[in-house]
């Protein structure tokens, strides 16, 4: 049945493509919660295998396949192939359904298996966003309510977050202890000095939240989120 | 891989589903009797969505979970293209149970299950997960008289206000009404209907409100308890689905359940409520007087067992050494039971 072109059923897609999935919405506050765990599956797969014997857009498309069936926000495959088509040869028009079609659907399948396994089943990861979020929460009226709202202290912590997770490093540390120095490089970078708290390179001010956090730690997490932005055009 | 392969000797076949088949094996490790259920993803036309959403949700969840009252996820292994989950091996299950007409089940046996339901759903709910599957049939149950809630795959994470469920979960006879009217949004309350739907199964040993289509549900409920008005369930009109009905009068409970005494009308009262904030939750069930009233609930040894299960159990006649462990064992669970 399916290997036959329905071509009414094409039609009918052609008119239903009016609402496209938003990937800006892949943001930190946006509706795809999925995104998160994308990256930790890409950097988790790669500890275990070698680099070189797997092609990193096959498993990134099946990264992004399988998140989303397991944060229970699915995508359609169709969607995952048409973008993965366009990231590899950008401008062109939407892969018509053939046998490359079919090549690449069934290799996104097989590798999302394949991902399961060197993954040893264990899919249910604990992200530092929910940390981050009951931190920041706390720390609104430590801060007063204005300070927050008038500086992108927590907007720029989550930025901060995102972009971490192109860092394989991310897997190193716990969450809470990187939800902490996010949001610490942030203070940092607006210059806010919390009330009652002498110096911000203290690791006082954080010792509410986590006990075990030492200093050498917590500034050793920081310089990895910072050192991501340096490597933009490399790997 | 293959070593997990061989780990597990299938004994017999047990089932087949929609999306997987199901044996018994033995776990040739432990000695363990376990049920593997192997994922279908044979074919290429079933492979072309990958792995099954609803066995990914089993995974994901289960391996999280741990207790006495849930179904207990072993192992999970991948051969070839498969996917094969390692259960607990159940016996039977409450729809064999309540279906087994040589079977007497009295108010202690059902205590005993109604119990036992309620304390790994309130371990589900104290960890933010909806069943969404309740019925008999998910409930399973094994020769030691333990049940277990299983089939986890419709379960879900719940809190997130942001995130719309569908509301076409649970099977039509357990489905509450805020479902039937179309709630894109709700909580735990949908799993204490689906409970208090199967406690009236085992009192009537016939589905409380079987019904043959969505509207015929809502009927059949409302045709027990009368129509929903504002003033009882305020916000039911702005349900997407919301429909007037033709005016029912309420049928007292105590003349459905003419053997049933007050305590356990009391419970059945609370978990089936019409309006969802008003049902109580599991914690409140528990500690409702008829769990500490007499008859205290059956020890699972003692549970009734289906005609099938008995004779096997008869043929294999434990040795006293088993029968000793397995008596220190009810005895841990009895003390369970009524802490």
């Amino acid at each position: 049945m399916k290997d036959v072109i329905d071509v009414m059923e094409l039609q009918r897609e052609k008119t239903r493509r009016i609402n496209p999935v938003d990937y800006r919405q892949m943001e930190f506050k946006g509706g795809f919660t999925p995104a998160r765990f994308i990256f930790e599956c890409v950097h988790r797969f790669f500890k275990e295998v070698d680099h070189t014997s797997y092609d990193c857009f096959l498993i990134a498309a099946s990264s992004l396949y399988l998140a989303s069936k397991i944060k229970d926000d699915p995508l359609n495959i169709r969607d995952i192939i048409n973008v993965a088509h366009n990231t590899l040869h950008r401008g062109s028009s939407p892969l018509e359904i053939g046998d490359e079609y079919w090549n690449m659907r069934d290799a996104i399948v097989q590798s999302e298996l394949l991902i399961m396994r060197v993954l040893k089943f264990e899919v249910s990861t604990v992200h530092p966003h929910k940390y981050m979020l009951h931190y920041l929460k706390s720390m609104e009226s430590w801060l007063g309510k204005e300070t927050l709202e008038n500086i992108p202290i927590a907007k720029l912590a989550a930025a901060f977050l995102q972009d971490f997770h192109h860092d394989p490093a991310v897997l190193d540390y716990s969450p809470q202890h990187i939800a902490i120095s996010c949001i610490s490089l942030s203070l940092q970078c607006y210059g806010v000095q919390l009330p009652l708290i002498e110096d911000l390179d203290d690791e006082a001010w954080y010792s509410v939240f986590v006990k075990d956090l030492q200093k050498d730690k917590h500034w050793e997490i920081m310089e990895k989120i910072m050192e991501v932005y340096n490597r933009e055009n490399g790997n | 891989m293959g070593s997990k392969l061989k780990r597990y000797e299938k004994i017999e076949f047990l089932g087949e589903g929609q999306f997987a088949t199901v044996y018994k094996a033995k776990d040739v490790e432990t000695d363990n009797i376990v049920a593997v259920k192997k994922i279908k993803l044979g074919s290429r036309e079933e492979a072309q969505d990958g792995i099954n959403r609803t066995a990914l949700r089993e995974i994901k969840l289960l391996q999280e979970l741990h207790h006495e009252n849930l179904i207990g996820l072993l192992d999970v292994f991948g051969h070839m293209s498969n996917v094969s989950l390692v259960f607990d091996f159940m016996d039977t299950d409450l729809e064999v149970v309540i279906k087994d007409n040589t079977i007497i089940l009295t108010t202690a046996n059902i205590k005993s299950y109604v119990l036992q339901t309620l304390k790994g759903l309130e371990y589900l709910h104290l960890n933010w997960i909806l069943h969404r599957d309740l019925k008999p049939n998910n409930l399973l149950v094994n020769a030691k008289g333990v049940l277990k809630i299983g089939d986890f795959g419709l379960a879900k994470m719940f809190g997130s206000p942001n995130r719309v469920n569908t509301h076409q979960v649970v099977t039509r006879w357990y489905r509450a009404p805020e479902l039937l009217f179309g709630a894109k949004q709700y909580g735990t309350c949908i799993d204490i209907w689906a409970v208090g739907c199967i406690l009236a199964e085992l009192l009537l040993r016939a589905p409380m409100f079987p019904g043959e289509s969505d509207l015929d549900q809502l009927t059949k409920i409302f045709g027990v308890f009368g129509n929903p008005t504002e003033e009882i369930w305020p916000g039911i009109k702005t349900l997407c689905d919301y429909i007037e009905f033709k005016t029912f009068p309420s049928i007292p409970l105590k003349s459905i359940f003419t053997a049933a005494g007050d305590d356990l009308l009391q419970l059945i009262e609370s978990m089936l409520v019409l309006n969802p904030i008003a049902r109580k939750s599991c914690t409140e069930c528990l500690k409702m007087p008829f769990f500490s009233n007499k008859p205290a609930p059956t020890v699972g040894s003692k549970l009734p067992l289906p005609q099938s299960i008995r004779k096997i159990a008869e043929i294999e006649r434990p040795s006293l050494k088993r029968k000793l462990l397995e008596g220190a064992e009810g005895g841990t669970l009895s003390k369970r039971l009524f802490v």
